[in-house]
């Protein structure tokens, strides 16, 4: 399995773990990422409200690297996962497309559209495969209720994306089981974090956030995942702002989702990255009996 | 001839309530033989018909026309007269009827549509007329289909209130005018017969425009494939291109646009900066400082990507690009 890895800005930057641990847990399932320091943003959604058609050219020419090495794309954000499948599915409008080809021509970048565009939990639940991953558990998750959080754009439009069911996914859950963990089934599981408005409304996106929280909160989460970086800030980084919005106390640990797949792998949390997470991680692993892989 | 279809049975759960008897709402069983195809509605309706007068649901044409039959079906948004038992039945053994989301309450299966449109009709849901080019008498005014195909999709909703009920941000902030509000007004900014877009934009971009979580819920909630979320998206860069970053929101879109041209890559300090000025970096920095002491990155900013020549191209030859929406 090799892809040409995109790990989007925020992997990057103030969500580096998410990086470390993608290519830990990569490294152990024979996963080759393959690194582009061309690839630009993939204009998060923000870039769309502010032109659409150059949104979709910024990520046409991120699709035609990929294309041009023949490799597929790996994603490990959500919103990242949506804008460059949006991206491709736009260009199949003629007259996008023609659009898209004039900016692009100049430069010497054409793109066919081949590059399938895929995220890290489909290349793990459909590629991989839960039975290879659960082979490969070194410390069990067992009795650890984990809440998948699965982000926006992985799943909606579900005719665009052309994924699981929107409604009522299961491939986090089916690799949390994998994992020997415990899945938590809410209603928050495909809702929004709140993210896109955060810096337009944060009381009201910290109020969104928290409700989610609280609803896996009350169906007996003890911790929380996602594979979405941007739910991550609003979930983990902006948890301390949410449970004063919501008034209430939460200490819900926030794993992004190779972290908690690392883990049942046997990596340490500093592999991981856990330290650099807002909320503490220390009651999830406290279930688990610390943090020692067993011989 | 078909083939007579086997019954199965159906066990239902609906939702029932009447807030004027006080007491918690509960769900109450009944069961059912019922063909397969059925329609949820027809069960409940058989329901109320032949053994519990007093559920109260509404609907009217039985045809997925009316709208009225809206509620939720196993969680999932639906209209009664357009979804089969069968599939449910297979899928989650019985089928759990609850009312709409983000509306009170009347009775059983029957909410409070007054919020849903009062916030409708403050869009002025109606062609206003440029009095400097009157509408001509006595013939009907002309559209190209170029023209009306930018808004093929909104004359198709049926104002069921699905996407009012599934919509985060109409849950969490009375300011949010809702997905099918805003699909409407978008309907008249983009028809050539409307003379107030200008007003219109204005007025809801400082009423709720930027509160949209683009998270598409709505979309996938819509029975009609309206698609209000890519209608709001549409309106936003309609404002963003007439108006310019007058709002935190539309200074966001603007903002993130500059912010990618710089290095090609988000720098997230900056992005504070560009979209709240200083002021608002002032009011932001001590969760800042809290989140550096263990994401340093953020203060050191991004690496410049290779390329970025190409992406500042790409802007200058699309930055100015007209033709929109997509």
């Amino acid at each position: 399995m090799k892809f040409a890895y995109y790990p989007g800005c925020v992997a990057q930057e103030s969500g580096k773990e998410l990086d470390l641990a993608t290519r830990w847990v990569s490294a152990r399932l024979g996963i080759e990422l393959v690194e582009f320091p061309s690839f630009s943003c993939c204009g998060s959604g923000f870039l769309d409200e502010a032109n659409g058609i150059l949104n979709v050219a910024l990520n046409a020419r991120n699709l035609a690297i990929a294309e041009k090495a023949g490799l597929d794309l790996l994603t490990i954000c959500s919103t990242c996962q949506g804008m460059l499948t949006y991206a491709n599915r736009r260009l199949e409008n003629p007259t996008v497309k023609a659009r898209v080809d004039g900016a692009l021509a100049p430069l010497g970048i054409s793109y066919s559209g081949k590059t399938r565009v895929t995220h890290l939990l489909q290349v793990l639940t459909e590629q991989v495969g839960a039975d290879r991953i659960r082979s490969m558990v070194r410390r069990p998750l067992t009795g650890l209720k984990v809440g998948a959080f699965y982000g926006c754009h992985l799943l909606r439009p579900a005719d665009e994306m052309r994924s699981e069911s929107a409604e009522e996914p299961h491939s986090f859950e089916d690799l949390i089981s994998a994992l020997g963990a415990t899945p938590v089934l809410y209603r928050g599981r495909v809702m929004c974090c709140g993210f896109p408005i955060l810096f337009v409304k944060e009381p009201t996106a910290n109020r969104i956030a928290g409700r989610q929280i609280l609803d896996a909160k009350a169906h007996g989460a003890d911790a929380m995942a996602t594979p979405c970086p941007l739910c991550h800030i609003s979930l983990d980084s902006f948890q301390n702002k949410v449970a004063k919005e919501v008034g209430e106390k939460l200490d819900m640990p926030i794993f992004h989702l190779p972290q908690l797949v690392g883990l049942a792998l046997g990596a340490t949390p500093e592999e991981l990255g856990l330290p650099r997470h807002m909320v503490s991680t220390d009651s999830a692993l406290q279930k688990l009996g610390g943090v020692a892989v067993p011989a | 001839m078909f083939a007579a279809e086997k019954l199965i049975t159906v066990p239902f759960d609906v939702y029932r309530y009447d807030p004027t008897r006080g007491g918690e709402p509960r769900y109450q069983h009944y069961e059912l033989r019922l063909a397969p195809h059925t329609p949820i509605l027809s069960g409940l309706l058989r329901i109320r018909d032949e053994l519990d007068p007093t559920l109260t649901l509404r609907y009217s044409c039985r045809s997925a026309i009316c709208g009225s039959c809206a509620m939720l079906v196993n969680s999932k948004s639906r209209l009664a007269c357009h979804t089969p038992v069968g599939p449910e039945v297979a899928e989650h053994g019985r089928i759990v009827v609850d009312p709409m989301r983000n509306q009170p309450v009347l009775r059983d299966l029957v909410v409070d549509q007054k919020p849903f449109w009062t916030r409708y009709e403050q869009m002025d849901p109606h062609l206003i007329p440029d009095p400097l080019r009157p509408m001509p008498e006595g013939r009907p005014t002309q559209m190209t289909p170029a023209q009306v195909d930018r808004f093929k999709e909104t004359p198709r909703c049926i104002a069921c209130a699905s996407c009012y009920s599934a919509c985060p941000a109409v849950e969490a902030d009375p300011e949010f005018p809702g997905p099918m509000a805003l699909a409407k007004l978008y309907r008249f900014v983009v028809d050539p017969r409307d003379g107030a877009h200008k007003a219109r934009l204005q007025k809801i971009q400082t009423s709720g425009l930027w509160l949209c979580l683009r998270c598409h819920l709505c979309t996938e909630a819509c029975p009609k494939d309206v698609r209000p979320s890519e209608r709001i998206r549409d309106l936003k860069e309609l404002a963003v291109r007439a108006q310019g970053g007058t709002e935190p929101g539309s200074r966001h879109a603007i903002g993130f646009m500059k912010n990618i041209e710089e290095a090609g890559t988000l720098n997230e300090l900056k992005l504070v900066r560009q979209t709240s000025g200083l002021s608002g970096m002032v009011a932001a920095a001590g969760q800042g400082i809290r989140l550096a002491r263990k994401k340093p990155e953020l203060l050191k900013g991004p690496k410049t990507i290779e390329g970025i020549a190409e992406v500042r191209k790409l802007y200058a030859a699309l930055e100015k690009d007209e033709e929109v929406p997509l």
